[in-house]
C-alpha cells in the first residue's frame, strides 16, 4: 500500500472507531468487514486453534465496541491498537495454564513457519510499509531475527523456541534480548536520520 | 526488582509487546502498567515498533459465524446485559456468607463412601436467594480417570415440567459466555460425569448456574430458557 493510501485508511479506520464510540453499528460492522481479516490472522498465528482464535476474535471486538471512545486517548494509528488488543488477549488466553498443551496442531504450526519463514519480512519490505523495521530486522543476526520473529509471529514462548531451535533457553533469551535492543537502536537511527 | 531502572522498564515493555514476558511475570507487569503512565507509553512505543509486523503476515477471513455472533450481541442496544454478564450477579457471596457456612456443614459433613475430599463447591440460591442446591467436585488430579460433579439438593426447589430439562452452567473466568457442563436428569442428589475438557477448566470457573431449557438441551449451546440457580464457586 502507498503511503498516501496507507494514511487515507488510518483516517477512515479512525473515524469508524469514533463513530463505533457513539454506538453507530452500520460504521462497527464496515469496521469489522475492513480489519477482521487482518486481526483473525494475528489471532490464528498465535493461538494456533481456529476456534479459540474465533473466540478470541469475538471478544476483541466486543472490546472495541465497548472501548472504542477510549481509542482516541491512545494515540496510536487505529490498526495498531486493535492489534495490540488481539495480540494481549491472545497472550492472556495462553496464559491459561491448561492452554499451553499443544499437540500436533503445534508442530504444523512449524512446518508452515518454516515454509514462509522469509515471508513476512519479506512482505514488509515489498509493500513499503514500515519499510525501516524491514530493513532493522534484515540487518540482525539470523538466529537473533528468528527467534524475535517466532516469539512475535506465532507468539511462541522463549522455551517453546528453545526447544523448537534445539538451543539452551539462556541462550535464546540472550538472543532475543539483544535482537530487541539492536531493532530499536536502528530503528531509532532510522528515525533521526 | 527494581522497577525503576530505565534500561530494566525498557526490557520489561519491550518483551511484553514481543509476547515472551508470560505466565506470573506478564501479570505483574500488566498491574505495574495500570498506574504508571509513563510505563504505558514505553510500551506504546514497542506497540508501535513492531505492529507492521503482526500484520505483514497474510489475511484470514473469519468464519461468518464470527460475525453472527458479534452482531447478535450487539443487536437491540442498549441491551440489558445478560444474566452471566451482571457483575452483581457474583457479589452477592458475602452477603451469603452465613447460608453458605451452613451449607458448608451439611455438604462436607456428609462423607458417604470413599470419594475423594470435595476441592471447589458452589453453592446455587435460587431466584430468592435461598440456598438451593450445592455443585461440588473433588481436585480433577485425583479424579483424573474419571471426572465428575457431585450435584446435592438442599431445599425445596420448583419441580422440573414435563419436556423440560435442567441444563448446568460453568461461567469461565473472564469476559467468556457459559459453557455447558451437562443435562441433570431428575432432581435428586446426582453425580454428573464431565468430560476431560470440562474438568481441565472448572477450576477457573467464576460460578455455575442452572437454566431451564427443552428437553435434550440448549439447541444452541448457549442458555436459552430462565435461570433458576446459579452461585459462585469457592474453593474448599
Amino acid at each position: 500500500m502507498s503511503e498516501p493510501a496507507r494514511d487515507a485508511q488510518a483516517a477512515r479506520l479512525a473515524e469508524l472507531l469514533s463513530q463505533s464510540a457513539l454506538r453507530n453499528q452500520r460504521a462497527f460492522s464496515e469496521l469489522y468487514a475492513v480489519t477482521a481479516p487482518k486481526l483473525f490472522g494475528v489471532a490464528l498465528r498465535i493461538l494456533r486453534r481456529q476456534d479459540w482464535a474465533e473466540e478470541v476474535l469475538q471478544e476483541c471486538y466486543i472490546s472495541i465496541w465497548n472501548h472504542a471512545g477510549e481509542y482516541v486517548a491512545a494515540r496510536s494509528a487505529p490498526l495498531t491498537w486493535m492489534t495490540s488488543i488481539v495480540r494481549n488477549r491472545c497472550l492472556d488466553w495462553l496464559r491459561r495454564p491448561q492452554q499451553e498443551a499443544t499437540g500436533d496442531e503445534y508442530e504444523i504450526a512449524l512446518d508452515a513457519w518454516r515454509d514462509e519463514s522469509p515471508g513476512p519480512v519479506e512482505r514488509l519490505a515489498a509493500a513499503g510499509d514500515a519499510a525501516a523495521l524491514a530493513r532493522c530486522l534484515g540487518m540482525l543476526e539470523g538466529r537473533q531475527r528468528q527467534s524475535i520473529m517466532l516469539a512475535f509471529f506465532h507468539g511462541l514462548s522463549h522455551s517453546e523456541i528453545a526447544s523448537h531451535m534445539k538451543e539452551p533457553l539462556g541462550t535464546v533469551k540472550t538472543w532475543v534480548r539483544r535482537g530487541l535492543e539492536r531493532l530499536k537502536g536502528c530503528l531509532q537511527q532510522a528515525e533521526s536520520s | 526488582m527494581k522497577y525503576d531502572d530505565p534500561q530494566l522498564r525498557d526490557k520489561l515493555a519491550a518483551e511484553y509487546v514481543l509476547g515472551t514476558l508470560r505466565g506470573q511475570a506478564r501479570a505483574r507487569f500488566q498491574s505495574l502498567m495500570r498506574y504508571d503512565g509513563a510505563l504505558r507509553s514505553v510500551v506504546k512505543d514497542w506497540e508501535s515498533r513492531l505492529a507492521p509486523l503482526a500484520r505483514a503476515g497474510t489475511d484470514i477471513a473469519p468464519p461468518e459465524r464470527v460475525w453472527q455472533a458479534l452482531s447478535e450481541r450487539l443487536a437491540g442496544e442498549p441491551r440489558r446485559p445478560r444474566w452471566w454478564e451482571s457483575l452483581a450477579l457474583w457479589r452477592g457471596l458475602a452477603a451469603t456468607g452465613a447460608a453458605f457456612a451452613l451449607v458448608l456443614a451439611i455438604v462436607t459433613g456428609v462423607s458417604p463412601e470413599a470419594e475423594p475430599p470435595m476441592a471447589m463447591i458452589a453453592v446455587m440460591n435460587d431466584t430468592q436467594g435461598r440456598p438451593a442446591m450445592t455443585v461440588s467436585w473433588p481436585s480433577m488430579q485425583a479424579v483424573r480417570d474419571r471426572p465428575f460433579l457431585r450435584i446435592r439438593v438442599i431445599q425445596e426447589h420448583p419441580v422440573m415440567a414435563p419436556g423440560t430439562e435442567w441444563e448446568l452452567w460453568m461461567l469461565p473466568s473472564g469476559e467468556g459466555s457459559p459453557v455447558s457442563l451437562g443435562l441433570i436428569t431428575t432432581d435428586v442428589d446426582q453425580v454428573m460425569e464431565l468430560k476431560p475438557e470440562l474438568a481441565a477448566r472448572i477450576d477457573g470457573a467464576r460460578g455455575i448456574a442452572m437454566t431451564v431449557e427443552p428437553k435434550g438441551g440448549s439447541p444452541t449451546g448457549k442458555p436459552t430458557g430462565p435461570m433458576v440457580m446459579k452461585g459462585p464457586c469457592v474453593k474448599l
